[in-house]
């Protein structure tokens, strides 16, 4: 089944937050923010703006009528700040005004007096002087310590990522409305409506009940809108709690980018030990996190960080710790992949090292670590399940990976001026959130009298497809035409407490939630039934909305059924709950058995470098990826492609710009380049790994949404090993992303 | 300033500000919503519109500037009775299409080179319509069937 938002995009109908119908008198408003890094406010004056006609009035934190905080994990982070700025961007007050316009030129006229402090934007920098979010955490397994001595080849170095800009192409915003008894109705952009409403009571010191947050669909997340979707919905509720008027908070471009967080960048230490076999048998890893001035959801993404760590193989004897480190940066956030493509990148940069000094092909070292059923994580799971090495032969049969490097090194023995590189890139990435408490949801399904069905879930579409797969579970059990279904908004009055669309789990959570529900009705009906024909319910089956009974049509329809069932009184709404089963983890002991299920696969990429130019073109990329059992590949290839194309712009031109002074310079897209038509590989082949699928996933088919984006990684190795072809002696660094500036100064570097 | 123009086949005569912007006009003040604001700097092609045949940024546009000329916009391409267009069919045939934002925006520059071809006479090659492309931005699908679905609307 196609995306069911389809048509109302290509006939430009679908309607997002900032297409709401504007209702009579609503105040737009705009963000005074802070214009360096890090300070103590002196004074503010706004009478020139406020004499601005048109101009409502500007919220600071002194109309917070109750706590001027919106940490989510830690209460770390004031909506406006009072005092001190943290971050260039960090909000100061809200201007409310009659037009977004008058709003931005009263921004203009606000005069503020700053005393710059020292800003710290590098997080090893950061960690010397012991500026840390929260206390350092290790996994560790075997002992790295007493392996050391056994190793026959150790090698250390450094790896770094930088951040990457979500760039949504729909902005941050959110539309608040007063309604009676102090009630506050909001929409917003938001992969995380329960966390909006959270906030927002706290915010406005009232109770969760008071606040109705609905999310129709966003124009993209990618985690930039986990948590950081809160802050505008919070102060578009304070707006129209103060006021009494409708109040939309949408933010252009240059604010979006400047204003919030991105994904962490990281620096890193590692150190790896081979026996003489060629088997890892240490690595140490030291991450430096670089959190931004809060913590926002760094202490969760430092966590992935640690459990991907070793990504796709298994070492005995690893050590894994990692300071999430307090800088003068928006605090970063939520980015598909939270942190494991960060870890991933360190022991594959580690690979390539080892692989480069002993004259050997990275993917021997690769395919000889592969993780096996039984081996141990180094926080305690055990793998199970494991294709990795069913999709390296898959791989190896299907895409010739000796015909690739055969094609490769003949091309650059015929070329000088453009060499050719390839790079293969396993990933293992784990499906749950790995805080066990946030994997559970709930479905709410109505049957209506009619026969046709209305969903609400806890599931938030964002273009990944998720209503289609939710349309997909409650028109197959219940065996109705699609079209008699309707998936509703995400709305915090029909489904609450819900976690975040986010750690790929959105449609094994919700699905299973509304597994359970559609189950539950089904078990009513089909007595109902029985009861009609006098048969048992046990032989009641549906099939293309028509009863069967004992295994034969009966002239009963759905909708008879249901008309039936009604007048017998039989309920037609259900409420399904889900939990996700053997999940747990002490964080004590950083032991447990945190995820579902892992997903895993390869990718085999090539690219061509022109060695005159240092530009970069990627030839292919072939893909054996674990969908378990898809139910829906034209969904899940979809998130294939964008994820990896996603992964593709962070390792090659995805170039953020924070100044020493923290302040952002690449801050537009005339500034920050992501992806375009010609940046994408091509070619691009996905082949499905044959396999039972993952009874934890929803239908066997296993998450997608995060685990493609590290396919990107192996661009990076790829490039290098192309510009390691037309200069042997260039320098051994890991510093992504690789920029043209970079390959050509790793082309002539001496 | 006084403006006289067509909007999907319809004549406006309107009274605008110099300074205001073609996608103000369209999404504020003639309330079509299809018309997406992603960068407002003329770099992500979601606001594109169609002007006398040619597909622009209308971020970028003053809508002074429309003034005696035809304008369309996604509203425009299909009446609440009619069939899709071919770009939109191709679009959706192909899957082309994720959180749907940039996608107006897709269909409008394809549909203005679509029939820029069919008046020359031209089927365009895989790296021409990549290039009639190159001005419109996406993050969700890696491009690679929004590729094919703007080829698609050329084959026969």
């Amino acid at each position: 089944m196609k995306n069911i938002d389809s048509k109302g995009h290509v006939t430009g109908k679908s309607i997002y937050l900032d297409d709401i119908p504007t209702i009579q008198g609503t105040l737009f408003g705009v963000i005074f923010d802070s214009p360096v890094a890090h300070g103590h406010i002196e004074s503010i004056d706004y009478s020139k703006a406020l004499a601005l006609p048109g101009i409502q009035t500007i919220l600071t934190s002194k109309e917070i009528p109750g706590e001027n905080q919106i940490g989510g994990i830690f209460p770390d982070e004031e909506l406006f700040a009072e005092e001190d700025v943290h971050f260039q961007g960090q909000p100061i007050a809200l201007i409310l005004a009659e037009s977004e316009h008058i709003a931005f030129q009263a921004r203009k006229l606000i005069e503020i007096k700053i005393t710059e402090k020292e800003a710290i934007v590098d997080p090893r920098e950061a960690r010397k002087k012991n500026q840390l979010i929260f206390p350092p955490r290790t996994f560790s397994l075997g002992n790295t310590d007493s392996a050391w001595s056994q190793c026959a080849h150790i090698f250390e170095g450094q790896a770094d990522t930088n951040g990457q800009e979500h760039l949504y192409i729909e902005m941050q915003g959110a539309y608040a409305s007063p309604l009676e008894n102090g009630n506050i109705r909001v929409s917003s952009s938001t992969q995380g409506p329960t966390a909006v409403q959270r906030t927002i009571a706290k915010v406005l010191g009232m109770g969760m009940h008071k606040i109705e947050v609905d999310v129709v669909r966003l124009g993209g997340g990618f985690g930039g809108k986990e948590d950081q979707a809160t802050p505008w919905a919070v102060m578009a509720a304070l707006g129209a709690h103060v006021l009494k008027k409708p109040v939309k908070v949408v933010l252009h471009r240059m604010d979006d980018m400047r204003m919030t967080g991105k994904r962490h960048p990281y620096s890193s230490d590692y150190k790896i030990g081979l026996h003489e076999d060629l088997k890892i048998l240490a690595y140490e890893v030291i991450f430096h996190q670089n959190a931004g001035a809060a913590a926002d959801l760094s202490p969760a993404v430092m966590e992935r960080t640690l459990f991907h760590s070793t990504n796709s193989y298994f070492v005995p004897n690893v050590k894994a710790t990692a300071y999430s480190c307090k800088t003068n940066l928006p605090p970063n956030t939520a980015f598909r992949g939270f942190g494991g493509p960060q870890g991933m990148f360190v022991i594959e940069a580690a690979l390539v090292h080892a692989a480069n000094e002993l004259g050997i092909s990275a993917h021997e070292l690769q395919k000889k670590n592969l993780l096996q059923d039984g081996d141990e994580f180094p926080y305690g799971q055990i793998a199970a399940d494991v294709g990795l090495t069913q999709i390296w032969s898959d791989m190896e049969a299907k895409f010739d990976i000796k015909g690739a490097e055969k094609r490769v090194s003949d091309f650059n023995s015929k070329n000088s001026d453009k060499k050719k590189g390839f790079s293969l890139q396993p990933i293992a990435f784990g499906i749950s959130f790995t805080k066990t408490p946030m994997n559970q949801a709930r479905a709410l399904v109505h049957i209506y009298s009619d026969g046709s069905v209305g969903v609400s879930t806890g599931a938030v579409e964002m273009g990944q497809g998720v209503n289609t797969k939710m349309l997909q579970i409650a028109a197959d059990m219940f065996s109705i035409d699609p079209s008699k279904v309707r998936l509703e908004s995400t709305n915090t009055t029909r489904v609450a407490n819900t976690s975040p669309t986010a750690a790929s789990a959105t449609a094994d959570l919700n699905g299973k939630a509304l597994q359970n529900a559609c189950y539950a009705l089904l078990t009513r009906l089909k007595k109902s039934a029985a009861d009609h024909f006098g048969s048992a319910a046990s032989d009641i089956q549906f099939k293309d909305e028509q009863v069967i009974n004992s295994g034969k049509a009966t002239d009963m329809t759905w909708n008879q059924l249901i008309d039936q069932a009604f007048l017998e009184r039989v309920c037609l709404t259900e409420n399904g709950h889900y939990a996700t089963p053997i999940i747990n983890f002490d964080k004590e002991k950083e032991k447990g058995h945190p995820f579902a299920y892992h997903v895993y696969g390869l990718a085999l990429t090539e690219v061509t470098v022109d060695c005159i130019r240092g530009t970069y073109e990627f030839d292919s990329v072939k893909i054996v990826h674990d969908f378990g059992e898809s139910m829906n590949l034209p969904v899940d290839i979809g998130q294939i492609e964008g994820g990896l194309v996603q992964g593709i712009g962070w390792m090659t031109m995805e170039e953020l710009d924070y100044d020493k002074k923290g302040k952002l310079r690449s801050n537009s897209l005339s500034t920050y380049k992501i992806p375009d038509i010609y940046s994408v590989p091509k070619e691009v082949l996905i082949e499905a790994l044959e396999t039972e699928g993952a009874e934890q996933a929803i239908l066997k088919s296993k998450a997608v949404g995060e685990p493609p984006l590290m396919y990107g990684l192996g661009a990076y190795f790829a490039i290098q090993n192309a510009v390691r072809a037309f200069n042997p002696d260039a320098q051994q660094t890991f510093d992504a992303p690789f920029t043209h500036e970079k390959v050509l100064m790793g082309l002539y570097q001496i | 300033m006084k403006i006289v123009f067509k909007i999907n086949g319809k004549q406006v005569s309107m009274e605008v500000k110099p300074s205001l912007l073609l996608i103000d006009l369209i999404r504020d003040v003639l309330k079509l919503k299809g018309t997406k604001p992603g960068c407002l700097e003329g770099e992500c092609g979601a606001c594109s519109v169609i002007v006398d045949g040619e597909a622009i940024n209308s971020c970028m546009y003053l809508a002074i500037n429309v003034n005696g000329k035809e304008v369309s916009t996604i509203e425009g391409l299909t009446g609440t009775e009619n069939p899709l267009h071919k770009v939109q069919d191709k679009m959706l045939e192909h899957g082309a299409v994720q959180c749907g934002f940039c996608t107006s925006g897709i269909v409008m520059t394809t549909k203005a080179y679509s029939d820029k071809c069919l008046e020359e006479g031209i089927t365009p090659t895989r790296e021409e319509v990549k290039k009639s492309l190159e001005g419109n931005l996406c993050r969700c699908t890696g491009y690679a069937k929004i590729i094919d679905a703007a080829e698609a609307v050329y084959k026969k």
